[in-house]
C-alpha cells in the first residue's frame, strides 16, 4: 500500500501531459492543419488534444468549431492511417457544433467506396453524421451498397448508422430493409445483430410483419447472443399485446422457455428476466425461470450474482412462494461482499423467508 | 412489475469513462441526451461514482438509476453505464471488450501514463466498442485490428520471445503492485 502512494506521488509529476492544455492555445496550434505539407504525428497529437477537451467538456464557439472544422479537411491530402482515422472522429464529434460541415461529403464519399476497408467503416459513420434528409437520397445507393458488404466492419457500421438516422429519415430508411435482411445472413454474429436491430426497427409498426420475422426466426436459431436476447425482447412485446393471434403465444413462449438451456449466460439470464416479467407467466411456470437464478447466486462473477438476486426480487413481490425455494442461497448473499447484493438479498428474503430465516 | 420488460432496442449502453485514481476523468462519453445533458453533471456523476466504487472491488453497483459495472487496474477505473432495467450482462461484455482492448492497445501497461501516451487510439477503441449507444463490436480481437496500430507496432502473433517475456514480466511486476 505504501508502495503504491509512492508510485502515484512520482506520477503526479508527470502523469497527465494533458492536464495543463488550454483550448486558445490548442486552436492556435490547430492552425499547423493548414501548412502545406502535413506532419502527420504533430497533426494527430493537435487533433488528440482537440478531441480531449471536447471530452472535457470545453465548449467551442460556432466560430472556433468551424475554423477547426475547415482547417481539419486539409488533413484529407494525408495518407497517414491514424490521422485519417483521428480525422473522421473529429468530423463526427464538431459536426454537431461548426457550420458547413456538408464541405466534406465528397471527400466522405469517395473513403466510403474506396478500396481501403479501415477506411470506410469510419467514413460511413462520419459522412452520416453530416448528412441531413435532402442530402441523403444522394447517398442512399452506397449506403445500400455498404449495408450488404462483405466486410464486417463496413456492414455494422452502415447498418448502424442507418439506424441512427432514422430518427430524422424513418421514411428513407424503410426501404433499404432487404438489404438488412440480406445483412441478417451473414456469419459475423455483430452484423446479424445490428441487421435484426434495423430489420425491427423499420416493422415495429406491423404487427403481422413482426410475427412473421419472429416465428422465422425462432426456428431459424440465431448465432450471436446478443441477436437473441434482441429477439427474446421483441417476443415479450408480441406476448403483452393482447390482440395476438391465436397459437403464436405458446410458440412465442415455448421460445423463451427454450433459452434458458442456451449455452452463454447472457441469454439464459436474459430469458429468465423475461419470464418473469412476463403478466402471463404462471407460478408454475416460473419454476425453470427460478431455479436458473437460483445456480447464478451462487456464481464467483459478482454481476451475475446480482443479477439474479435483482430478478428474484422481483418474483418475491407477485410470487412471494415461488422464491422460498431459494431462502438458503438468498441467506449466503447476505454477506456478500457488494452491498448491493446484500442489500437486495435482505429485502428479498424479508418477503419470502420466515422470522427465523432473517434471524441467522 | 409492469414496464420492467426491456424495450427491444440496440440502445443498450448509456454511457462510457474512464477515470484515473483521483476520480478526475480521462474519457467519458454519455449516449443519452436525457440523462446528464452537460458537462458538469456528469462530472458530478463521475465523482459520486468514483467515491462510491474506488475502494471496494465490487464490479457492479446501482447509481441515479444507472446500472454500472467496473474494472480497475493500477491507477485507471473503468466504467460502463446502462439503464437500470438493463441486461447486466450485456454491460459487463462491453466493459470486458473495453478494458482488453485498452489492455492489449497499451501492451498490458494498463496504467495512466501509457494510456495518455496512447489516447488517440484509445479514443477510436472507445468508439469502435460503442457508437451513439449501440454496441458496434464485443470481441476486443475485432477492435484492435480495427483501430489501426501504428506502423512500427508489432502485432501480438510477431512478438519475439523476448519481447513477450518482457510484456509477461511487466504484468507480474503490476499485478505484485496491485
Amino acid at each position: 500500500m505504501a508502495f503504491k502512494r509512492d508510485k502515484k506521488e512520482e506520477e503526479d509529476g508527470g502523469g497527465n501531459p494533458f492536464e495543463n492544455i488550454e483550448k486558445t492555445s490548442v486552436l492556435q496550434e490547430a492552425r499547423a492543419f493548414n501548412d502545406t505539407s502535413v506532419n502527420p504525428r504533430k497533426c494527430t497529437h493537435i487533433l488528440t488534444k482537440v478531441l480531449y477537451l471536447l471530452n472535457q467538456g470545453e465548449i467551442l464557439g460556432t466560430t472556433e468549431a468551424t475554423e477547426v472544422f475547415f482547417a481539419m479537411t486539409k488533413l484529407f491530402q494525408s495518407k497517414d492511417v491514424v490521422l485519417r482515422r483521428m480525422v473522421y472522429l473529429g468530423i463526427r464529434e464538431l459536426s454537431s457544433i461548426a457550420e458547413d460541415v456538408i464541405i466534406v461529403t465528397s471527400s466522405l464519399t469517395k473513403d466510403m467506396t474506396g478500396n481501403e476497408a479501415l477506411y470506410r467503416a469510419a467514413a460511413i459513420r462520419a459522412l452520416c453524421s453530416i448528412t441531413d434528409v435532402t442530402m441523403l437520397q444522394a447517398i442512399e445507393r452506397y449506403m445500400k451498397q455498404a449495408i450488404v458488404d462483405k466486410n464486417p466492419a463496413v456492414s455494422s457500421a452502415a447498418l448502424v448508422s442507418s439506424l441512427h438516422l432514422a430518427k430524422t429519415a424513418g421514411e428513407l430508411v424503410k426501404r433499404w430493409v432487404n438489404e438488412a435482411q440480406e445483412a441478417f445472413s451473414s456469419d459475423n454474429v455483430m452484423v446479424q445483430y445490428h441487421a435484426l436491430g434495423l430489420m425491427y426497427h423499420i416493422r415495429k409498426t406491423d404487427r403481422l410483419a413482426v410475427i412473421k420475422l419472429v416465428s422465422r426466426l425462432t426456428k431459424q436459431g440465431l448465432k450471436s447472443p446478443f441477436a437473441v436476447c434482441l429477439l427474446i425482447r421483441i417476443a415479450c412485446r408480441l406476448l403483452e399485446d393482447d390482440d395476438s393471434a391465436p397459437g403464436t403465444d405458446s410458440t412465442l413462449l415455448s421460445f423463451i422457455e427454450s433459452c434458458l438451456r442456451h449455452k452463454t449466460e447472457l441469454v439464459i439470464y436474459e430469458a429468465a428476466h423475461a419470464m418473469v416479467n412476463l403478466r402471463r407467466t404462471t407460478a408454475r411456470e416460473l419454476a425453470p425461470a427460478v431455479s436458473v437464478l437460483q445456480l447464478f447466486c451462487s456464481t464467483s462473477k459478482p454481476p451475475l450474482r446480482f443479477a439474479a438476486v435483482r430478478t428474484l426480487n422481483q418474483v418475491a413481490m407477485s410470487h412471494p412462494s415461488a422464491v422460498t425455494a431459494c431462502n438458503l442461497d438468498l441467506e449466503n448473499l447476505i454477506t456478500d461482499s457488494n452491498r448491493s447484493i446484500a442489500t437486495l438479498a435482505i429485502t428479498t428474503l424479508l418477503k419470502t423467508g420466515a422470522e427465523s430465516s432473517v434471524d441467522r | 412489475m409492469e414496464g420492467s420488460l426491456l424495450e427491444p432496442t440496440l440502445y443498450v449502453v448509456k454511457g462510457m469513462a474512464i477515470l484515473d485514481n483521483d476520480g478526475h476523468r480521462v474519457l467519458a462519453k454519455y449516449y443519452d441526451k436525457n440523462i446528464f445533458p452537460t458537462a458538469k453533471e456528469q462530472k458530478a456523476f463521475e465523482k459520486n461514482l468514483f467515491n462510491k466504487t474506488h475502494r471496494a472491488s465490487a464490479e457492479i453497483i446501482m447509481l441515479d438509476g444507472l446500472t454500472c459495472v467496473y474494472r480497475s487496474n493500477v491507477d485507471l477505473f473503468f466504467y460502463v453505464m446502462g439503464s437500470s432495467h438493463e441486461n447486466e450482462l450485456i454491460l459487463m461484455t462491453a466493459l470486458n471488450c473495453l478494458f482488453d482492448s485498452v489492455s492489449a492497445i497499451l501492451r498490458k501497461n494498463v496504467e495512466k501514463r501509457a494510456l495518455f501516451e496512447n489516447l488517440d487510439i484509445v479514443m477510436l477503441a472507445m468508439d469502435e466498442i460503442c457508437d451513439g449507444g449501440i454496441i458496434m463490436e464485443a470481441d476486443f480481437n475485432a477492435v484492435v485490428q480495427r483501430v489501426a496500430l501504428r506502423t512500427d507496432d508489432i502485432p501480438l502473433g510477431e512478438q519475439t520471445v523476448a519481447q513477450v517475456l518482457q510484456s509477461a514480466k511487466e504484468q507480474l511486476k503490476w499485478s505484485l503492485l496491485k
